[in-house]
């Protein structure tokens, strides 16, 4: 709804030169760099540049499992099934590589496409059998998990190989091996998200599916194989958080469904589709990591913590406002 | 978004068109495989139809089926309210943390938690409708401090819930008619003349075309606030008769309900992005829910691939309900 | 009514001497006139719940149980309405028995209340409900939380920085173990507890809120854990690889082998390894078994909270599993044989001598085992926990009394 008013204000105002998607990726980062400043007030050990490495670190799972559903909200969808999706890749590396790295280079392919089949059979569901995204994805994730049940008894067994282990853990050039991993996904994020053919075919569904169809994008092919790429991305970070915790549990997943969608729609993705960039993206997840350390860090009871993490995640959300912008943009304006 | 089908055909023999498209929107299918599981049910475990087992299903069903019939509100408007969890768990813990006794206690109880509920929703909806913040967002963000501020009142399980709540409410008028099933049938009758009411026909309509609403002269943000303000009334109730139903208060008393409670929503038929689908449609996909854990363990469908039974349950029930859609739209179309 | 017909019946059987199986088959409530015994699990996600749901099922299938027992399991998943609906159906179908992993400690209350005027037996295992019908087995009254907490505050000389990594919020399980080591910390004011979080009892997420509080708090000397142990000393060694603190936690395989390893213990670590055992199922199961079958006596009501014993591994007392079951006081068995996440305490050498390393892992019985009758006095009676196992009741005065370990540091 604000979008669609918003968009007409910016074709007059294209003079200005400040894309409003700038402006909310650099808002997000400053936000985090701002937060990281001040936690050094909670803990004389924060606000270095340790403290950013732990929060890359641990905000790169999120980051991983929110490509694919920034992919997906972008046209239009939700994907409720990542939870499961997650676990899938998690217990399916813990089972197949059993401790060995044999074999890891068809493993890991191997566990990515069951895990985009997944997806697929969601994409179908969406697009062929006209479910809507949240029951498909919901009951596709109840009925992967359920199966992860009785495949395991209940009990995952087996080690990822060690040398993922190995990964998780090592650094090059001083940098851990998962941050430069992270760096790498973001850069090819946005280059297939902002910067590709693949990516403006997608923004151009989310915008208007039928204006799309008439157009002869293939919607149903796009909205499909998105579903897929969300589901591999869901495995990816199962296989990492299997290799980064030795060893896979069955709900390994849980904690990533609701902030990968609370990732995407702070970096400032519509949920209505259409609109979104990956290193928004990146920086909602960055901030939503950065808030957790400072929480975990505060004296205070959970209840407080609690209330806390709601209310940055609010105002955060009240900071990137459309209408926060534009009232910027013209205030710059009048300064030229 | 296949729901966009607008009256623009021309309106010849309309009638008999009017009635299978009167039957795919309204709440006709829900009722129909709420019935066939219903008669399956009974088919496999006769002693359901004692009247224990009426109560006790009822009884069961009814918090989730309120949870339900308050995000239809939103979600017919094209919105989406993920406070449900939250507030659920913030009024059950007020209500157990706060003792009154017998019916006048109840009575207050009830205005209390239906004002708490209501300002919840009041300030999901000032945030949505007129701060302009996504939705989903906002009310993940309402409900993740819901959560918290239950957590103060109550950090373990525990409270005390009134005997008169605990067990009149939870009985059966003159041992036959559950009063849950009362209460249920009071939310449809609600709906019946909320549906036909200006307040009513706006939600539906902001939730077809915005644009269009607004050039007909409907308040939008009003609309939307108050469907809010409404949603967060219903999770009120849920959470009361959750507390009724459990005796004590459970500071994440609200969390299964999240999922479930968008389940039930769905099933029911209502659309999500909005303008299809009605608050008795939900009430009957709520039940329809937990009426489907009693028929999964009747069949001996219990152990670890019952989800995999759910899931395929979900999906069906809402592919035979756009199939009918479907049917409706075309013979409209032809 | 029912209640004395059962009864007489039990005793008519006994005088005359006959078989348990024949008494089973003149009272049982199924067709083939086996007893009727449902296994409910509220949550079925992690190994802890799958080892004591087999572990049930191992012994429904070892003799003589396996002529006399039908065991049904019932997965409810985590929304206590579900297995509210799911009791209710176990009742209507006819249930003798419900061995149960209770979801919510009173939201339960009503409908056990219900199966128990149908004959119905209730045994919860770990968690408990303050219905008084129904019987609870839990090692909550045992004191992990002030046991554990004084052997840190023991291990660290009475002072330090400390982390509490604590299980699910609003939970009556963590509150109990957290006000029982709070208890404990509080005596010491050289201890300082510089980071609380929560971490679902789970490896993964134990992992990740630790290695959040570590970027804050990279200095501390120790942490006091519930469940999920084993990934506070992988998030230590990730911050890192040389120094480790003393850390107490619950039963995994991991933390275990890491206790007794010489290179963690030269790194610092130290600790002590107690907490919920999975065996607890077993033990629940037994007893109704046994009152079934007329063996022992119920118990009236009110005084039906029976204790688990408190599992106690300090890290000198970790001994490597060779065979497939607990011989000769070992308690842990290695990589090869189960993952990191198995949680230790499946066996009980004395009360359930039936199982075996297949048992828990898959729900078999242990070749050439029968059931053994529960031995003399195993059946102690817990202290009242308000909320947790009674409703209307008062804790003693020594419900934080230390029984595993003294206090070698004053405050």
């Amino acid at each position: 709804m604000s979008d669609q008013t918003a968009i007409p204000l910016e074709d007059t105002r294209k003079a200005q030169r400040i894309s409003p998607t700038v402006v909310t990726v650099a808002t997000i980062y400053g936000i985090v760099a701002l937060m990281i400043v001040a936690s050094r007030l909670v803990s004389p050990s924060f606000g270095g540049l340790s403290q950013l490495e732990t929060i890359l670190y641990l905000s790169s799972f999120l980051v991983f499992c929110a490509f694919g559903q920034g992919l997906v909200i972008l046209v239009r969808g939700l994907d409720l099934s990542i939870a499961s999706v997650i676990t899938v890749g998690g217990v399916l590396s813990a089972a197949l590589m059993d401790g060995s790295n044999a074999g890891l280079f068809y493993v890991i392919p191997a566990i990515l496409l069951a895990c985009a089949l997944i997806g697929v059979v969601n994409g179908i569901g969406v697009t062929v059998f006209n479910v809507p995204p949240f029951i498909m994805t919901m009951a596709v994730g109840i009925i992967v998990y359920s199966l992860c049940l009785g495949f395991t008894g209940g009990t995952p067994r087996g080690f990822p190989a060690p040398v993922l282990n190995d990964f998780m853990g090592s650094r090059f050039i001083g940098i851990p091996a998962p941050v430069w991993l992270l760096i790498a996904f973001a850069a090819m994020g946005t280059l297939v998200q902002s910067f590709s053919p693949f990516g403006r075919k997608l923004t151009a569904v989310g915008n208007n599916p039928e204006a799309a169809y008439v157009a002869g994008l293939p919607s149903r092919r796009l909205t499909v194989s998105v579903y897929a790429i969300s589901a591999a991305c869901a495995g990816f970070t199962g296989i990492l958080l299997a290799s980064y915790a030795n060893g896979a549990t069955l709900r390994m997943g849980d904690d990533y469904l609701l902030p990968s969608i609370a990732a995407v729609v702070v970096g400032g993705s519509s949920i209505l589709g259409g609109k979104g960039t990956f290193l928004g993206t990146v920086g909602g997840a960055m901030l939503l990591t950065t808030l957790a350390t400072i929480l975990s860090a505060l004296g205070i009871g959970q209840g407080w913590k609690t209330i806390m993490e709601g209310a940055v995640i609010l105002l955060a959300l009240i900071l990137l406002r459309d209408t926060v912008f534009d009232s910027l943009r013209a205030v710059l304006v009048r300064k030229d | 978004m296949t729901d966009a089908t607008h009256p623009s055909v021309a309106e010849t023999r309309a009638a008999r068109r009017v009635t299978l498209r009167h039957i795919a929107d309204s709440a006709f299918l829900i009722i129909v495989i709420y019935l066939v599981m219903a008669v399956v049910y009974v088919a496999v475990q006769p002693s359901a139809l004692s009247a224990y087992s009426i109560e006790s299903l009822f009884n069961n069903s009814l918090p989730l089926m309120l949870a339900a019939a308050g995000a239809t509100f939103v979600i017919l408007q094209g919105g989406f309210d993920l406070s449900v969890a939250g507030t659920i768990s913030l009024v059950n813990v007020v209500i157990a943390t706060t003792p009154m006794e017998g019916p006048g206690g109840a009575l207050a109880l009830l205005a209390l938690a239906v004002a708490l509920g209501m300002a919840v929703g009041a300030i999901n909806g000032i945030i949505v409708a007129y701060l302009r913040i996504q939705a989903i967002a906002a009310t993940l963000a309402t409900m993740i401090i819901c959560q918290g501020i239950a957590l103060l009142i109550l950090k373990a399980p525990g409270g005390m819930v009134s005997d008169f709540m605990v067990y009149e409410l939870t009985a059966s008028l003159t041992d036959r008619v559950p009063y849950a099933l009362v209460i249920a049938a009071l939310g449809v009758v609600f709906w019946t003349i909320y549906s036909r009411t200006d307040a009513g026909r706006n939600l539906l309509a902001v939730g077809q075309d915005r644009k269009a609403a607004a050039l007909s002269g409907i308040n939008v943000q009003r609309t939307e606030f108050f469907s809010f303000v409404w949603a967060g009334a219903f999770y009120a109730l849920a959470a009361y008769m959750l507390a009724a139903q459990t005796s004590t208060g459970n500071p994440s008393a609200g969390e299964p309900f999240l999922l479930l409670t968008f389940a039930a929503v769905a099933l029911g038929g209502t659309a999500f992005g909005g303008g299809r689908g009605g608050v008795t449609a939900s009430l009957f996909g709520a039940a329809t829910l937990m009426l489907m854990q009693k028929v999964l363990f009747a069949m001996g469908v219990s152990s670890f691939y019952t989800g995999v039974i759910q899931g395929m349950i979900m999906i069906t029930a809402v592919l035979f309900s756009a199939a009918v859609h479907h049917a409706a739209s075309n013979r409209r179309g032809a | 009514m029912k209640v004395t017909n059962k009864l007489k019946t039990l005793a008519l059987a006994a005088l005359a001497g006959t078989t348990m199986l024949s008494a089973g088959a003149a009272d049982a409530k199924t067709a083939d006139g086996k007893w009727l015994i449902y296994l409910s699990l509220s949550y079925s996600g992690n190994a802890w719940q799958s080892e004591a749901a087999n572990i049930v099922k191992a012994l429904a299938k070892t003799p003589p149980y396996n002529e006399t027992v039908e065991l049904v399991e019932v997965i409810s998943g985590t929304d206590p309405q579900a297995q509210i609906s799911d009791y209710e159906s176990m009742i209507a179908n006819g249930a003798d028995g419900i061995v149960s992993f209770p979801i919510s400690s009173n939201a339960l209350n009503r409908v056990v209340r219900r199966g128990c005027q149908e004959d119905v037996l209730f045994f919860m295992y770990d968690g408990t409900v303050t219905e008084q019908c129904a019987y609870n087995i839990s090692f909550l009254s045992g004191g992990f939380g002030e046991n554990t907490a004084q052997a840190l505050v023991n291990e660290l000389g009475g002072k330090g920085k400390i982390f509490l990594s604590r299980g699910v919020p609003g939970n009556s399980v963590d509150e109990r173990h957290t006000d029982g080591a709070m208890h404990i910390f509080n005596q010491y004011p050289g201890i300082e507890i510089v980071s609380e979080y929560y971490s679902y009892w789970d490896d993964r997420t134990t992992q990740q809120e630790t290695a959040k509080a570590l970027a804050a708090h990279p200095d501390v000397d120790g942490v006091w854990a519930q469940a999920g142990e084993y990934g506070v000393i992988q998030a230590l060694l990730q911050a890192d690889e040389n120094r480790l603190v003393p850390v107490t936690g619950e039963n995994s395989a991991g933390f275990r082998l890491a206790l007794a390893n010489p290179d963690m213990q030269a790194k610092g670590l130290a600790g002590v390894s107690s907490g919920s055992a999975p065996a607890q199922s077993g033990f629940a199961f037994k007893i109704m078994m046994e009152i079934l079958n007329g063996e022992r006596e119920p118990l009236p009501e009110g005084e039906r909270n029976i204790e688990y014993p408190l599992p106690w591994v300090p890290a000198d007392a970790v001994k490597m599993c060779e065979g497939d079951t607990f011989e000769d006081g070992c308690n842990v068995f290695g990589e090869d044989k189960v993952p990191s996440s198995f949680v230790s305490e499946v066996f009980n050498p004395e009360l359930l001598p039936e199982l075996s390393l297949t048992s828990a892992l898959d729900g078999n019985p242990t070749e050439g085992a029968t059931i053994q009758p529960l031995p003399e006095g195993a059946v102690k009676r817990a202290p009242d926990m308000p909320g947790i196992n009674c409703r209307s009741c008062e804790a003693p005065d020594n419900q934080y009394d230390l029984t595993k370990i003294e206090a070698t540091v004053q405050p």
